[in-house]
């Protein structure tokens, strides 16, 4: 019979992937699709700590953190995805239960326990200096990524496929759906990191089951801290008859060798050990009676130090790094030119303070030109999202990024507001351009322009029309640079000059106050009008381009 | 199916120079005539109303109207969809706008165009277009899978993934050669061109030839390689709409195609069997960049009509007005 824990899991995954499938656009209002990512205290503390603000939607996990305190580490046995997923793993890459070589059975491995522990001083020490790196050990962060980045892209290929495979039979059948349906197949180019990551965790069943969530989880680290004397803790009856059925069920190592006793700061509540006990000796509730955890984690002063130490030091390096891109003024400006970030993302500093690296936002993007980041931008930006207009423009329509990020990395702004969130500035390459150096009449750019910002003009040198951007017109998208015929890269490119990136306050008001125009809601009659009159102008000034005469 | 009457030549030779609706009624007449072996041509009802059909069809009045009075000027659709055919109909619906910005067709005039079909007998409708935009936003700010939704077997179908478009030579292009085109489009019997009148930066005007682009995967071939008017004419002389029907109820008259630009309101469909006379006409008859241009002006309608794809000189033509 399945137990309940292994049913609450299951539901609590099929939850998570749920929302997952639902976090794309257009984004439906009443799906909470961050909500796991918000549960994750490390997610609560490491943010908030390094970006140096509340964020209220991850006040979330205070209450899974109040739930600690009650039902212990409830959270990594039936929430977490990660530890869902590991569950299952696990059965793949565990060595046969009675195999005497598995170093996991024949060892106690205290000393491992305080990796994780380590690693939460680590990325303090990151944090206290406003640099997050949440994003290397969150296993929120780490699932949503694992199934956002590399699992949905193949399902979706191959989706795709049997589409493709099944289309003579559904056109013959009329299965309208079926026959026209595209299903959207995003593409990443980290899958090889990702996969080769989560192959090594996975991996490292062969040492212990949930060998993550024992000794390497920093959320379970704070879990266990909150957790470790909980009011519904495992109690043993003095029927036992210490057969060690228990111990060998846990798969979190929480009993100890008097089976009696529980290390409730790493025990899950799975209940394993209840159904392994052959004389029902084992139940889970409360006593009045003083909590016990033998050998709790304690921090030694000097590790605990020299963690955190580290921890600043990590993050003084990446304040010295030539490609890390902090926001400040440096001399000669230095920075990626390809480094585009999200529309409306908050100044870069802040930005990386808070992004988690999760992945939601480049789930969500409709384009697919919302990609991770490797190593152009230095270490501290990595799996940060970035647009890459090669890919897909970013759509005038569209706010989904926004909304979905858990930490307001990228902040959920009205679509109107979001138009006037300035990408960046796009460039025309004369020297690849097929009407400025071939003489041919192109003008995709102008064709596809959402916000009317390519200009075309009569040069007395060039036979056709050719095209000039206008700066304070151009919001960034990207629709040029994707469109362009032009191979490989294109002959209009977009770079940050000129983003628009504000901590708060309207992006349409500062966009209006330097002179911006991306006004493209067509709704707004004034916007309207000031167009007509430039049409107008257009009549007597200049020639009607692609008429010859 | 390689035997749909729009992919074939005209003629065994390429195409005549002089170019009148007898050569069309051969074309059309071809696949009838396989088709009902044994019936007499007189019997065959599209060709005995052959003699009374215009050139050309202007109608006047509301989207939907405008369009039925001017197919039912052409001989109405019964003259180009038989019962139990597969019929494409191609609007322009690339962009995500509402049709007040003249950018796509009218959702009316598709509806009607496709509500004509299903009464003439058409067994399938399909309303393809290979957009520019968000290919969802493009079915509803257009307004035209709303419009067509209550219409049984007619369905709405923006397309660009590569699987749905097929290798396609062109026998007859002299520099576009082959072509990806939409699958659907190369199986279909007929092909309805329902383009609306507006400007093009890059070629005048975008009208019912410049929209065939919209049913081939890689346009961007067509600038990067090719002279872009050759390539469309060329492209034309492999997609052949048996009917052509130009929605000018809104004129996009500037700033096309995408806009925003100086939107006339003429009210105006304007119908013809020859995709070239319908084009130019269109450019006759509407001002552009607050002047008139003469068709020869777009050099691709210049082109098809030197090519003996149809014919440029309206003046010559039988243009037949209705009002809705």
């Amino acid at each position: 019979m399945i137990s309940v824990q292994r049913l609450i899991q299951a539901i609590s995954l099929f939850c998570f992937l749920a929302l997952l499938w639902l976090a794309a656009f257009p984004l439906p209002d009443w799906a909470p699709v961050d909500a796991f990512l918000r549960m994750d205290p490390l997610v609560l503390l490491g943010t908030v700590f390094a970006a140096r603000s509340w964020i209220p939607g991850l006040g979330l996990s205070f209450l899974i953190l109040a739930a600690t305190a009650i039902l212990g580490r409830f959270f990594c046995g039936y929430l977490c995805p990660m530890g869902t997923t590991l569950d299952l793993t696990d059965r793949l890459f565990r060595p046969k239960h009675n195999d005497p070589a598995n170093p996991a059975r024949l060892k106690q491995s205290n000393g491992l326990r305080r990796i994780k522990y380590l690693l939460l001083f680590f990325l303090a020490g990151i944090a206290a200096l406003g640099v997050s790196a949440v994003f290397i050990a969150s296993p929120l962060s780490l699932i949503t990524r694992f199934y956002a980045m590399l699992v949905h892209p193949l399902a979706a290929l191959t989706s795709d496929g049997l589409l493709h495979l099944i289309r003579p039979l559904a056109l013959h059948q009329d299965w309208t759906w079926a026959a026209y349906a595209e299903i959207p197949r995003p593409r990443f180019s980290t899958q090889w990191f990702v996969l080769t990551f989560f192959l090594g965790i996975f991996a490292l069943a062969w040492f212990s089951p949930r060998f993550w969530c024992r000794y390497l989880c920093p959320s379970g680290a704070i879990l266990a801290l909150v957790g470790r004397k909980p009011l519904m803790r495992r109690m043993v009856a003095d029927a036992c008859t210490r057969c060690d059925a228990c111990r060998q069920s846990c798969p979190m190592d929480a009993i100890t060798v008097d089976p009696r006793e529980t290390r409730h700061d790493e025990c899950i509540a799975c209940l394993n050990c209840v159904r392994a006990c052959p004389v029902d000796a084992i139940s889970f509730g409360s006593a009045i009676k003083p909590v016990r955890t033998p050998d709790p984690f304690l921090p030694r002063r000097r590790e605990a130090l020299l963690a955190g130490l580290a921890g600043v030091g990590a993050a003084t390096l990446t304040l010295t790094g030539l490609a890390e891109v902090r926001g400040e003024l440096l001399p000669g400006n230095p920075m990626p030119p390809d480094l585009l970030r999200p529309p409306g993302a908050l100044p870069e500093r802040t930005f990386l303070a808070r992004c988690i690296r999760c992945g939601l936002c480049m789930r969500a993007c409709p384009t697919n030109t919302l990609q991770p980041l490797w190593l152009q931008a230095g270490v501290v930006s990595l799996f940060s999202p970035g647009l890459m207009p090669r890919r897909g423009p970013c759509l005038p329509e569209c706010t989904t990024c926004g909304d979905v990020c858990p930490t307001g990395a990228i902040p959920s702004l009205p679509l109107f507001e979001k138009q006037w969130a300035k990408i960046g500035t796009a460039h025309i390459l004369r020297h690849k351009c097929l009407a400025w150096e071939w003489e041919k009449e192109c003008l995709v750019c102008d064709e596809v322009c959402p916000y009317d910002a390519i200009e075309l003009r009569k040069i007395p040198e060039v036979g056709v029309s050719v095209p000039f951007v206008r700066g304070n017109q151009c919001s960034g998208c990207g629709f040029c640079e994707y469109h362009c015929p032009v191979r490989a890269a294109s002959a209009i490119v977009v770079e940050p000059m000129e983003a628009l990136r504000l901590d708060s306050g309207s992006y349409k008001q500062t966009g209006q106050a330097i002179g911006l125009r991306l006004n493209i809601d067509p709704k707004d009659k004034a916007f309207t009008a000031v167009n007509d009159n430039d049409s107008m102008n257009d009549d007597m000034t200049r020639p009607a381009p692609g008429f010859t005469f | 199916m390689a035997n749909a009457p729009f992919l074939q030549p005209i003629r065994d030779t390429p195409f005549a120079h002089s170019f009148n609706r007898r050569d069309f009624l051969k074309a059309q007449g071809a696949a009838v005539l396989a088709a009902a072996a044994g019936c007499s041509v007189l019997l065959d009802p599209a060709l005995a109303k052959a003699e009374a059909w215009p050139d050309l069809a202007v109608a006047k009045g509301a989207p939907g109207p405008a369009t039925r009075a001017a197919v039912d000027a052409m001989g109405g659709m019964t003259a180009f969809v038989r019962p139990g055919q597969q019929v494409v109909i191609k609007p322009n619906m690339s962009f995500s706008q509402p049709p007040e910005r003249a950018v796509n067709t009218h959702p009316e005039v598709v509806r009607e165009l496709a509500l004509m079909c299903r009464e003439a007998g058409a067994a399938r409708v399909r309303i393809l277009d290979h957009p520019l935009q968000s290919a969802e936003m493009c079915l509803v700010q257009s307004g035209i899978q709303q419009a067509c939704s209550v219409l049984p077997e007619v369905s709405v179908h923006t397309l660009s993934a590569a699987r749905f478009f097929r290798r396609t030579a062109i026998p007859f292009g002299k520099q576009l050669r082959e072509a990806q085109v939409m699958q659907d489009v190369l199986d279909a019997d007929v092909l309805i061109a329902a383009p609306v009148a507006k400007s093009h930066s890059a070629t005048g005007v975008s009208l019912a030839m410049k929209g065939m682009m919209g049913l081939i995967l890689d346009r961007g071939e067509l600038h990067r390689r090719h002279d872009l008017h050759t390539a469309i004419v060329d492209l034309n002389t492999l997609l052949r709409p048996a009917l052509v029907v130009v929605d000018a109820t809104r004129v996009l008259s500037t700033n096309g195609p995408f806009g925003p630009g100086k939107v006339l309101q003429e009210d105006t469909v304007i119908a013809s069997r020859d995709i070239v006379a319908a084009d130019a006409l269109t450019v006759n008859m509407f001002e552009w960049y607050g002047r008139r241009f003469e068709s020869r002006q777009v050099r691709h309608i210049l082109l098809a009509h030197e090519r003996g794809l149809g014919s440029m000189d309206v003046d010559s033509l039988d243009v037949h007005e209705v009002a809705a």
